[in-house]
This record gives C-alpha cells, structure tokens and sequence, in this order.
C-alpha cells in the first residue's frame, strides 16, 4: 500500500485537541514513519490535493466553516472527527440557547458584522464523518489507539458504557456518595486514565452520551438529589450531545 | 492448637515482619467525606507503614480480589508478524492479605472455585498460591445494606490462613493452616488465658446479638424464589431505574466475567492481550458478532444478575453467587439492592 496521506485542521474551537495530538510528541513518530501529513495547520504550512485521512476538530459555528468541511470533505476518503466541538458541538454549543445578537454582541463586539454567524452544530450536522474521538480535550490515548486501527485497517469501536465502569475499576469512592452529581452514569467511557473523578470532580459529560443512556433515570434520581429542572438542564446542557436526547423529555 | 493471643500494641511489629516477606495489602483510610468528615471511606491498597493499617474499617469500593485478579491485566503479549511468539504474562509474587473480612473470606472461595472449574485460570490461580489470608472477624454489621448472616458468609470455616477476632486491646489468633503457622510465628502471640477465652466468649455473644436475619425465607429456597419469579413483573419495574452502568457487578466480589482487547504498539511490531472487569449490566455485555444482543433490554440483565448471585453461580460452582457483602447496592447510585430485590421477588409470587 502507498503511504497514506494524513491532514489536520481546525473549525471552531481552542485547538486544544491538535494541541493534544502533538503532546502523542514520540508516540507520534511511528505514524509519522509509516504515513505523509499533507497539511497540520497547527504545526506548520502547505497543503496538498488529496487526503486519505483527516483528522479534524472544532465545530461549525460560521457559514465559512461549512464551506471549510465540505471542502475537506471532498478532498478527504476518510474523515475523522476529533474532540467535544466536532463530534457534539461542545461548549460551543451554549451559544443556542442565548440570544445570538448579544452572543455576537460579546464575542465579536465592534465587528460582528464581518462574521456569518449561525447555531452552533458538530461536523455530522453538515457533512459524513466517518469516526468520531469525543472529549474535551480528547485522549491521547485514544487517538494513538484510533491512529493504530486505522494503520492496521481494523475498525476502531468508541466503549459502549459509562465512565462508571472505568471510575469504579480506579477503585474510586463514587461522587453522588460524596454529595456531588456525576454524570459519569451516562456518560460514555473512553477517558481513562484522565477521567475526572479520580481527580476528584464530577464527570460533565464532555464525551456526550453512551449508545442507550436512561436519561429519565438520571433525571429522576437528580431531581431526588435535589436537583431542579434547571439545573439539571444545565448539567446536561455544557456539552449538546447530552442536550438532545434530554430536551426532548423535559 | 492451643488459642492465642495478640496484644494491640504488637499488631505493627508483626506486619512489619511479615512485610519483610510478602507485599502486604491491608485496609487503609482513603478520604473522608468533604460532606461529613466523620464518613469514613477506606480502601484497599499496598501498605507502606503498619500504621497505616486500620483493622476498624467498615466497607471499601474495591474488596481484596483486585490483588488475586487485578480490575486491569495483561494476560499474554505477543509480536505481531511471521513469529507471533505469543507469551503467557503470570505475574504474582507473594502476598498476604491482611485484614479480610468474613464475606470476602467467603467470596474468595466462590472465586476459587470458578476459577478452577472447566477451563482453569492460570493467571488467578497463580496469584492465589502466592497468598495468604488473615482474617479479621466482624462484631457489628459493617452498615445497613449488608446481609451477610443470611447468605451464610458471616461464619466462614475456611478460606483464611488465620482469622483475629479483636476484643479490647488484644486479638485472638486462631491458626487455620500450616501456611497461618509460619505466618504466626512472626508474631509475639501467647497462649490465652480463662480471662482471655472468657473475653472471646463475651465477643461471640455480642456478635450473634449484633447480627439479624433480614431475608423473610432461608437462604436456601433462593433458587426456588428465583425461578418463581422469572417472568414477574418486578424485573421490569425496578429496572427503570438502572442506568446500566455496571457498578453492581464491578464492586461485586465474586463476580468473574472479564472482556479482553488487544492493545497493540503505534508501531505495529508488537501487542499485548489486556483483560478487564466486565458486567452483564452494561449495554454490549451480550453481543455477538453481527451485531445481535441477547439481553438487549435493562431488564432482561437485571434479571440476568440476580439469578447469577442467587442461582447460577451455586449450580455451577456449588459456592454462593451473593455473600451478602452490599457493595453492590453502595455502589449503586439508583439505590438498587440486591436484598430488596430478593425480598420483594419473594412477596410477588
Ligand atoms: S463518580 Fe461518577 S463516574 Fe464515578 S461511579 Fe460515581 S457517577 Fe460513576
Ligand atoms: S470524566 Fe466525563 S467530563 Fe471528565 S473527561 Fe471523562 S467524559 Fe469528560
Ligand atoms: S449499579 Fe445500579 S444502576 Fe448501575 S447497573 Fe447496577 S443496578 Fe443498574
Ligand atoms: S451481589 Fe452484591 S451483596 Fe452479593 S456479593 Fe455481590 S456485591 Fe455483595
Ligand atoms: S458484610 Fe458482614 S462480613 Fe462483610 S464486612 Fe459487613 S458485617 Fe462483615
């Protein structure tokens, strides 16, 4: 096979996660040494006609940034999305429920006018994306791993259960015990072993839903907690992806 | 042999001994509540100081089986290529447990014996050959959502090196195996006096007054319960609650089913096999290739468990599934338990 041809780039984001690509730093080294980077916007210049990978992250907040993935899109076979913004539309995604002209009034000020902006949306809103690395910033454990299967040509699986799973096998003491709620019950795993409550916070959901989340459950139990409706919104809120699914039952 | 004793005071010299021979993992205080800090939360680790020990614990998240079958392990390592060369991995190296409980006592024998049967397990087995178990009796139910009286594991009658049963400021020794002689020998143990048995006796009566029955049956229709109540509705309702996250079975202490990946280098020369806890709560638990899951609904494995813990783990091992330890229903952020689910089966026929 010829070496494949990998790209990053960025849409509306921190640029955290390429920045967590290039923390891989010698981990990176065999994928450099098996594949050419057509184009990494966050390292260095130049671009090239065709891609068969491309790695990008950020989400769609602007027209441009339509037109931008579309054209990735075209030039690309594979297109993978990487962190919270690209796979849910991450925090970005708090603007839609604000009023867009104050939105556009605080973020863009003077010049508002100059940017098309439009409801914040993840890559899939737009365009086929064919695998998805959520978090915020995502693994880079996770990453090498997606990186590896694409290499060997094996379909990479995101972890179909809760960040439970992997908090209670860190032996942790379980936050709502501790009088905090945690949304690591329906939050899909992946994030170990950076995951937040062994740091000892509360799970925000950052890798947005597993497969078959019971949101009624986590509602219930909340509004039990104490919880009220707002608030659970807005736990639920802080990344879209856990939004969707919630909103509808609300 | 004759009954032993153990000052309090002497406790530390002997594990600092025994750490001179085996890694030594014990009880420890992890945190306290940032919400009530006289809520205690302990754990189970590698001890550094005897002082660190603390025999008064109550409950832990993880029990001793992470040390016998850790919640992450590498099974085989291999090269990826024309010589795969693939390589069991048997980490072990000797241990002693020290300071178990009697349902964990327990459920290591449940352990054993599932590892055992069939196909036996050599990465477990060889951790288990390379421990030894001390003891410590419990005087009090550890907290409320424990049941370990009736599921028959609060009395064990093997499983441990040697059982401390603590009264005061001393210890009774009781030496079970030859193994829990060696380890004794460590230890400045003298013979117990009458004051001393009278103690002990005292100890055994305030236990059996500590304790209560909680189930409404005797343990041993469990199994007759349960299949009674396989298509109850009871599955259904309870298990609108369940968020399918796993913790029952993670924190359980004989739960044995692990899931296996690969986990292979960036640069494709090598890779290693890792196993991991699994749990038949969680959505994938039952599929299989093609996509199809025989327990699609939360229900269906909810119900899957109970009958586990209270059926299909005797039947198939001829040791209790469910030693009543409670972790599982802690663990649950739902609040299901196991007991009231045993119990509300039982009053649904
Ligand atoms: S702390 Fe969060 S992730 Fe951990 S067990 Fe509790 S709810 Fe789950
Ligand atoms: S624990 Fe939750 S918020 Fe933290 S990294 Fe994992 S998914 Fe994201
Ligand atoms: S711990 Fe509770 S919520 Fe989680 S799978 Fe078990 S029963 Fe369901
Ligand atoms: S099923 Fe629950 S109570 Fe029974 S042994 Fe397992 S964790 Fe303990
Ligand atoms: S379940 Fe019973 S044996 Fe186990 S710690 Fe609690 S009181 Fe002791």
């Amino acid at each position: 096979m010829a070496r494949p041809v990998l790209m990053f780039d960025s849409l509306s984001c921190c640029e955290g996660c390429g920045l967590q690509v290039i923390n891989c730093e010698t981990d990176l080294l065999p994928i450099l040494a098996a594949a050419d980077i057509g184009r990494f916007r966050e390292a260095s210049d130049g671009d090239v006609p065709h891609y068969n990978v491309a790695f990008v992250e950020g989400s769609i907040v602007t027209s441009h940034d339509i037109e931008k993935i579309q054209e990735i899109r075209a030039k690309t076979d594979i297109l993978v999305a990487l962190g919270a913004c690209a796979t849910h539309g991450g925090v970005n995604m708090l603007k839609n429920f604000q009023d867009p002209d104050d939105v556009a009034r605080y973020v863009y000020g003077e010049r508002r006018a100059w940017v098309p902006h439009i409801p914040a949306r993840p890559q899939k809103a737009e365009v086929k994306v064919d695998a998805e690395i959520p978090g915020c910033p995502l693994n880079p454990a996770e990453f090498l791993e997606a990186a590896t299967c694409l290499l060997m040509g094996k379909p990479f699986r995101l972890p179909n259960y809760p960040v439970c799973v992997d908090c209670k096998l860190a032996d942790n003491v379980c936050l709502w015990h501790k009088g905090v709620p945690c949304l690591g019950i329906v939050t899909r795993a992946g994030c170990k072993p950076y995951l937040c409550p062994s740091a000892g916070h509360k799970c925000i959901g950052c890798r947005g839903l597993v497969d078959k989340p019971n949101t009624q459950a986590a509602k219930d139990v909340m509004a039990e907690f104490g919880l009220t409706v707002q608030d659970v919104l807005r736990e639920f809120r802080l990344f879209q992806g856990i939004y969707d699914e919630v909103s509808k039952e609300a | 042999m004759l009954p032993l004793v153990l000052n309090k005071s002497d406790l530390g010299a002997w594990i600092e001994a025994l750490a001179a021979q085996r890694r030594v993992a014990a009880p420890v205080l992890k945190e306290t509540s940032p919400a009530d800090r006289t809520d205690l939360k302990f754990g189970w680790e590698y001890i550094a100081d005897p002082a660190e020990v603390r025999l008064d614990y109550t409950v832990t998240v993880l029990g001793p089986k992470k040390f016998l079958w850790p919640a992450r392990q590498t099974v085989m390592s291999y090269q990826i290529g024309a010589d795969p060369r693939p390589t069991a991995v048997l980490d072990h190296e000797p241990h002693v447990l020290f300071g178990v409980h009697p349902c964990d006592v327990t459920a290591i024998q449940t352990l054993d014996a599932a590892f055992s049967k069939d196909i036996a397990d050599p990465h477990y087995l060889a951790r288990r050959a390379d421990t030894a178990i001390v003891s410590i009796d419990c005087a009090a139910p550890c907290d409320e959502t424990c049941f370990c009286l009736d599921m028959g594991s609060l009395y064990p009658e093997a499983g441990y090196d040697v059982m401390l049963t603590p009264e005061g400021n001393r210890f009774f020794v009781e030496v079970k195996t030859p193994l829990g002689e060696a380890l004794v020998e460590k230890a400045k143990v003298r013979p117990a006096t009458k004051q001393d048995m009278q103690a002990r006796q005292k100890f055994a009566e305030e236990k059996r007054g500590n304790f209560h029955f909680q189930l409404p049956f005797e343990v041993k229709y469990l199994p007759e319960i349960l299949d009674a109540s396989y298509d109850s509705l009871v599955w259904e309702a309870i298990a609108r609650r369940c968020f399918a996250c796993g913790s029952c079975n993670t924190t359980c202490p004989t739960c044995y089913c692990w899931d296996v990946d690969d986990d292979v280098a960036v640069d494709l020369t090598k890779g290693c096999r890792v196993r991991r806890y699994d749990s038949c709560q969680l959505d994938p638990f039952a599929e299989v290739a093609g996509g199809e899951n025989f327990r699609k609904d939360r229900s269906s494995r909810l119900r899957h468990r109970m009958f586990r813990k209270g059926k299909y783990i005797l039947d198939q091992t001829g040791r209790s599934g469910c030693v009543g330890c409670g972790r599982c229903e802690r663990a649950c952020v739902a609040d299901i338990s196991i007991k009231e689910t045993f119990i509300q089966i039982a009053g649904s026929r």
